[in-house]
């Protein structure tokens, strides 16, 4: 099948009083029709910007594209006019903010705001896209659409405010949702409801999802394939079941092990990777992992990383992620223990 | 928040049972879903950020005092013509019947008489149209310049920015009053001079906070969701940033006319302004400034005059800070 979107070498840059950030640095992957990607990372890594670059929604003059392509069914969006991209966004591509608190208008009609995408990009006239956004609502779960399309944002709870925002997006029948950290602002309870609900909304429009988030276990759970940033660059991407069951970087390994367990009975340490993630005006040298990473050697200082590839189509960005003896084998834990 | 829940049921004892045969979801533990009829009941889905602004409105009496205060001022110069002559006598008409002029406080003239024995009470009358007048009619000349200078400003920035904020500040270097007579000495000075000198030295103020309002507005995640959407800068300009960013607008607007009729009365105190002999606050003050101990209802009325409608404006502005806050729910 061919991809849907191509993103490939991507950069975006923004430029500061400090000096120039590399947000984006190169990075690329594809998403198939109806599939979902998972974009991972810690704050800061690029993740969002990765997702505002591609629908050319960098603030400029400080941020901007400076290179690559963005393929959105083979036409490249950073040299579409202005038009088209407006036509694209929200249309085609569209986007759910993290917090739902404050991405609705605290001074339109929850019913209003869904439908307005339906009269910009559709042209329905003001009641027809109030009764599409009743019947929008009613499909992600608000109790009593009609009435509660008349309410205001602040009448609305967390959950329901980002169900909203999922029927807003929606509305367009968009062949890509972008979703930006959908459930971080929420109540833990609430946040697999929400998670839920994207998946079905996907099962039945058919829509294609960029999932981005910091929560490997949200990734694990809906994503088809995942990529992890560290520091603008990817630094693993492949298929889910790869990159979680095998995976080859020693970031990704660190994510993983910071994360809390619930499947073994054994109370075990949490184990937060050493240090914090570089400022992107000064990306260490070669590696840009290396000043945090136990297995660092001469080679990561000096050079930049290939994005290698396996046998399966999994990449990753590290020195040695094809020797088999680093790759598995021993348990990580008690490893890096050893090592401090 | 406590406001609402004064107005919604209580979830527990009021609702009855069917909440549970709703969709219990996240909603139902943290906030009650209340039936389609129970909302009709409770006025709750009607209710806009406008009603909900008046409300709190409503509860501050200060602000309430000035509304009722200003409504009686504009009801009794709009109506002026009917009854103020017969009961008074026309603000105009010089008297000059010996014991005319100068005459104290009595029934027949409530604020006693001016040195050309006119009723100083219907004169005060008179002067709240000129005073209202200039002050809405200055204001809305300030709204219209510096509405629009302040959205170029705060949403285009840079260049735009630079430039119309340096102007406010070129305007601002120069002394207020200094400022408006030398523009009234260019003009000219009458009555349509006056509110529209007052007018264009208004306009930086109301850029800058206009200004500062939509840069405040334009961070929130719902602009960029409108831009995710793919509405154009126009759209999100007048759609969505806009309504958001004029609360302030409106409390600085209503400030300004009490500033406007105060800078009325000090232009006309200085012959600057509104001519005799129509009626005017600051002139019929001047006019009275020689006779102040003498006959000191001359001076009086019209201050308090002035004194109340000011204040009256700006308790009002005062209060629609209060309520146009959707932070300040208590």
């Amino acid at each position: 099948m061919p991809a849907l979107l191509e993103v490939r070498g991507l950069s975006t840059r923004f430029t500061t009083r400090d000096g120039i950030v590399k947000a984006v640095d190169g990075v690329s992957f594809a998403l198939e029709p109806g599939k979902t990607l998972g974009v991972v990372g810690e704050s800061g890594s690029g993740k969002s910007v990765t997702a505002l670059s591609m629908m050319r929604l960098v603030a400029e003059p400080q941020g901007k594209i400076v290179g690559g392509e963005v393929l959105f069914k083979g036409a490249d969006v950073l040299k579409m006019s202005e038009r088209e991209v407006r036509d694209m966004r929200g249309n085609r591509i569209a986007m759910i903010f993290q917090d739902p608190m404050t991405s609705l208008n605290p001074v339109f009609r929850v019913g209003r705001q869904i439908g307005e995408s339906l009269i910009l990009h559709k042209g329905m006239s003001r009641k027809d896209a109030f009764d599409r956004a009743v019947q929008l609502l009613d499909m992600v779960g608000i109790p009593n659409a009609r009435d509660r399309a008349k309410d205001y944002p602040h009448q609305f709870s967390g959950g329901m405010r980002q169900r909203a925002m999922i029927a807003m997006a929606l509305a367009c029948d968009p062949d890509i949702l972008i979703a930006d950290e959908p459930t971080t602002a929420l109540d833990v309870t609430i946040q697999a409801q929400i998670l839920e609900l994207i998946m079905e909304m996907q099962e039945r429009t058919g829509t294609a999802i960029i999932i981005i988030t910091h929560d490997l276990g949200v990734v694990a759970d809906i994503a088809n394939d995942v990529m992890v940033m560290y520091a603008g660059r990817q630094v693993e991407y492949g298929e889910s079941r790869h990159v979680f069951g095998d995976s080859l970087h020693p970031y990704t390994w660190g994510l993983l092990d910071s994360l809390p367990r619930h499947d073994s009975d054994e109370k075990g340490e949490l184990v937060p990777i050493e240090g914090q993630p570089p400022s992107l005006i000064n990306v260490p040298y070669g590696c840009a992992f290396h000043p945090r990473c136990p297995y660092a050697e001469e080679i990561c200082r000096s050079e930049v990383p290939p994005l290698l590839a396996t046998d399966t189509g999994h990449l990753s960005a590290c020195h040695f992620s094809a020797d088999p003896a680093f790759r598995r084998g021993m348990d990580r834990d008690q490893e890096r223990v050893a090592l401090k | 928040m406590t406001d609402h829940r004064e107005e919604r049921p209580n979830p527990r004892s009021g609702v009855p049972t069917d909440v549970g045969g709703h969709e219990t979801r996240d909603e139902a533990t943290t906030l009650p879903v209340l039936p389609g009829d129970l909302h009709a009941v409770t006025g709750l889905s009607s209710r806009t950020l406008w009603g909900d602004a008046w409300r709190r409105l409503r509860r501050n009496k200060l602000a309430i005092i000035g509304l009722i205060w200003i409504v009686a001022v504009v009801l009794m110069t709009v109506s002026a013509d009917l009854w103020v002559a017969p009961l008074f006598g026309d603000p105009l008409t010089v008297d000059t019947t010996p014991g005319a002029s100068l005459q104290s406080p009595s029934l027949e003239h409530p604020f006693g008489t001016d040195k050309l024995g006119r009723d100083v009470f219907a004169r005060v009358v008179y002067g709240a149209r000129v005073s209202l007048t200039v002050g809405v009619l200055a204001v809305s000349i300030s709204l219209a310049i510096g509405l629009m200078l302040g959205a170029l400003s705060g949403y285009y920035g840079r260049f735009v920015d630079t430039l119309v904020m340096r102007s406010a500040d070129v305007f601002f270097a120069f002394p207020y009053i200094l400022f408006a007579i030398a523009l009234i000495a260019v003009l000219g000075p009458s009555y349509r001079n006056v509110f529209i000198a007052i007018g264009i030295l208004g306009w930086p103020s109301i850029a800058r906070v206009f200004r500062s309002s939509i840069l405040s507005v334009k961070e929130n995640e719902y602009v960029d969701a409108a831009r995710a959407m793919g509405a154009s800068d126009f759209r999100i300009m007048f759609r969505h940033i806009m309504p958001n960013a004029i609360a302030p607008i409106i409390v600085y607007g209503t400030m300004s006319i009490g500033g406007a009729i105060i800078t009325e009365a000090a232009l006309s105190f200085l012959g600057m302004g509104v001519q005799p002999p129509t009626p005017s606050w600051g002139l019929m003050l001047s006019d009275a400034k020689s006779l102040m101990f003498r006959a000191p209802w001359l001076t009086i009325w019209p201050g308090f005059a002035i004194l109340t409608t000011v204040l009256a404006f700006v308790l009002m502005g005062d209060g629609l800070r209060d309520a146009l806050d959707v932070k300040m729910k208590e």
